[in-house]
């Protein structure tokens, strides 16, 4: 009996070694004899670890203390020099009285459990970091909403998030939101795609494309749920302005029956004066086909300038000049509509910076409205246009002013927008939405005060020293609408 | 000797007010004008109108608008209207889209697109007229 466990004791598939109260190896097994060598009567800490003196936590001393098994992971070297991990299981061996005399120590390989415990570790760091570097926001949120992970993405956007509830972070709410896939998820255990505009830490909002989707325990509980957002900001904004082009296709095209329908007008008063030989309605039908030209060539500067957003060419303006030329080059159109159009400067008015030519096709954009709306007016009988400028340090100001058909608030409130055009099928809804782009891009204002049936006042602010817009763009097309009386006093 | 048959034309576009009622005029129509509806139902009231003429997309009420208040005024609401659009998407769906959110409402009895064609005009203006008689 005793050869066969002694034979057992010599085969064992790990270290086996009985330990004296000095820490005395007195037997060890094949295993143990193999890779540190015929050192019976040396101590453990020694032959096991290379040290002079006992291990801190020594299993083999608890053992000999308390009279129980103990078991600790540790490291030894072999004779060989090579590190291996183990499993430490002691047992104590006691005499008939009880006294434990001796202590057997197992010491299992652990290598491969290391090696595996390894791979795992650097498989989860590789899927945090994935987690942290994936160019998306991600975030885990428990059944109370609460956010329990967050990706750098998400952190960089929307701040230190966990901790928090979504609806904070996210919306800058304080309660949560009506529609919430996170909660659908946690009701049904389905993956939701959806999209939603989302408040960043520095109140930029972005479109995102949220999709949704459970993680579920052993039993298929759905414990929380992991949203992943896409950015689709820039697509969305591609799309608007593919409605844009979509919007100015309609809006020229409407623009253009308009003066097609002008031109035949035109050509049908000449021709059919001409055949009764009335000699004023040629004349009024020239004037028709005249204006519509004018208006073709003005729709096309305004097309040319909405598609091409350029670069402000900036140079000194002679106000003065700029003024009178006005005078020059609506002077006969005005007299055609029977408007009285009178263009001034204060004396030393001096000169500004500005885009020459933008400048121009903005007054040009204006005071062709305030000539259309006195001719809009069949109320009147007497029409006038007055184009003014001034200085305000540290603005200089034009004024246009007209007594022609006003505007109510609602069209007031609307005439910056893009396509909106209150001139019906003669208007593309182009021109003042560029005359405020303009303004803006110097830096300037546009104030509209109008009545209906008593005309209408455009005051056009610019800075006297260059300052460009620092406006956002979609705030740019808001109208302003001041107390013009308050504001010159 | 009868009377020459009356049309207002209704569109804020100056020209085109010059243009239809010129037109018309030398057709032996006789005509009146109005640059938005609010001003249209004023000249109605001095005007016997046999048929008016009206532009879509004017500022203020639009001549959708003005079509259904005629419509439903005991005054107007047999006075054939004809309804001149640059717009495709009127021309498109005959207003029956915009009409539809007003139950019981007659359309219009004819429907023009611009640039006006001045022989379709003349046929439009001349089926309701005959129409009428």
């Amino acid at each position: 009996m005793s050869e066969r466990f002694e034979k057992y004791f010599e085969q064992m598939p790990c270290y086996l070694s009985v330990h004296d109260r000095d820490f005395l190896i007195t037997e060890g097994n094949q295993r143990f004899r193999e890779d540190f060598g015929d050192r019976i009567g040396e101590p453990c800490y020694e032959i096991y670890k290379g040290r002079d003196e006992i291990c801190p936590d020594c299993p083999v001393e608890k053992t000999f203390a308390d009279g129980l098994s103990h078991s600790s992971e540790q490291m030894l070297t072999t004779r060989a020099g090579v590190e291996t991990p183990v499993m430490v299981h002691t047992t104590p061996i006691q005499d008939q009285s009880g006294e434990v005399v001796a202590v057997i120590e197992m010491h299992t390989d652990i290598r491969k459990v290391k090696d595996l415990e390894n791979q795992l570790q650097q498989s989860q760091r590789r899927l945090a970091r994935l987690f942290e570097m994936v160019p998306c926001y991600i975030s885990v949120q428990g059944p109370d909403l609460v956010i329990q992970h967050a990706n750098r993405a998400f952190r960089e956007t929307f701040g230190r998030a966990v901790g928090d509830h979504c609806y904070r972070v996210y919306k800058h709410r304080q309660e949560q939101c009506l529609v919430c896939p996170a909660r659908a998820v946690f009701a049904d255990g389905k993956a939701r795609e959806h999209e939603e505009v989302v408040t960043t830490t520095d109140g930029r909002r972005l479109n995102v494309l949220c999709n949704t989707a459970p993680i579920t325990n052993a039993d298929g509980e759905v414990v929380s749920v992991i949203e992943l957002s896409t950015d689709i900001t820039q697509i969305r904004q591609l799309q608007d302005q593919l409605t844009s082009i979509g919007l100015l296709v309609g809006s020229i095209s409407h623009g253009i029956k308009g003066l097609l329908n002008g031109l035949a007008g035109g050509i049908y008063l000449v021709n059919s004066g001409f055949e009764k030989d009335d000699q004023a309605r040629v004349t009024k039908g020239w004037q028709m086909v005249q204006r519509n030209v004018n208006r073709i060539r003005s729709m096309v500067m305004d097309i040319l300038y909405y598609a091409k957003d350029r670069d402000l060419d900036i140079a000194d303006i002679d106000v003065a000049e700029l003024v009178s030329s006005f005078g020059g080059l609506l002077e006969k159109r005005a007299t055609d509509m029977d408007v009285a159009l009178s263009c001034t400067s204060a004396p030393g008015v001096g000169s500004f910076p500005g885009d020459d030519k933008a400048i121009r096709a903005m007054l040009l954009n204006i005071l062709e409205n305030s000539l259309e709306a006195c001719r809009g007016d069949s109320k009147k009988s007497d029409h006038w246009v007055k184009f003014t400028a001034r200085r305000a340090a540290p603005w200089l100001i034009f004024e246009v002013e007209d007594n022609g058909i006003g505007m109510d608030q609602e069209t007031r409130e609307k005439i910056f927008s893009l396509f909106f055009s209150s001139k019906g099928i003669a208007g593309t809804g182009l021109g003042l939405f560029i005359s405020n782009k303009i303004v803006d891009k110097h830096g300037g204002t546009i104030d509209v005060d109008s009545q209906p049936q008593r005309g209408t006042r455009f005051l056009i602010r610019l800075p006297l020293e260059a300052r460009p817009s620092t406006r956002p763009a979609e705030e740019v097309n808001t109208t302003r609408s001041l107390n013009l009386e308050s504001e010159e006093s | 000797m009868t009377l020459p048959k009356k049309i207002l034309v209704v569109d804020d576009d100056a020209d085109t007010v010059e243009y239809l009622t010129t037109f018309l005029g030398d057709h032996g129509y006789e005509t009146a004008a109005a640059s938005d509806s609010r001003s249209a139902l004023t000249v109605l009231q001095d005007f016997a109108a046999d048929t008016i003429l009206v532009d879509v997309l004017m500022p203020g009420r639009s001549g959708l608008d003005l079509l259904v208040q005629l419509r439903r005024d005991p005054r107007w609401q047999n006075v054939p209207i004809v309804v001149v659009t640059g717009s495709d998407k009127i021309l498109e769906d005959d207003c029956q889209s915009y009409l539809g959110s007003h139950q019981g409402i007659r359309g219009p009895d004819g429907v023009l697109g611009k640039p006006v064609d001045p022989a379709a005009l003349l046929a439009v203006v001349g089926h309701i007229m005959s129409e009428a008689e």
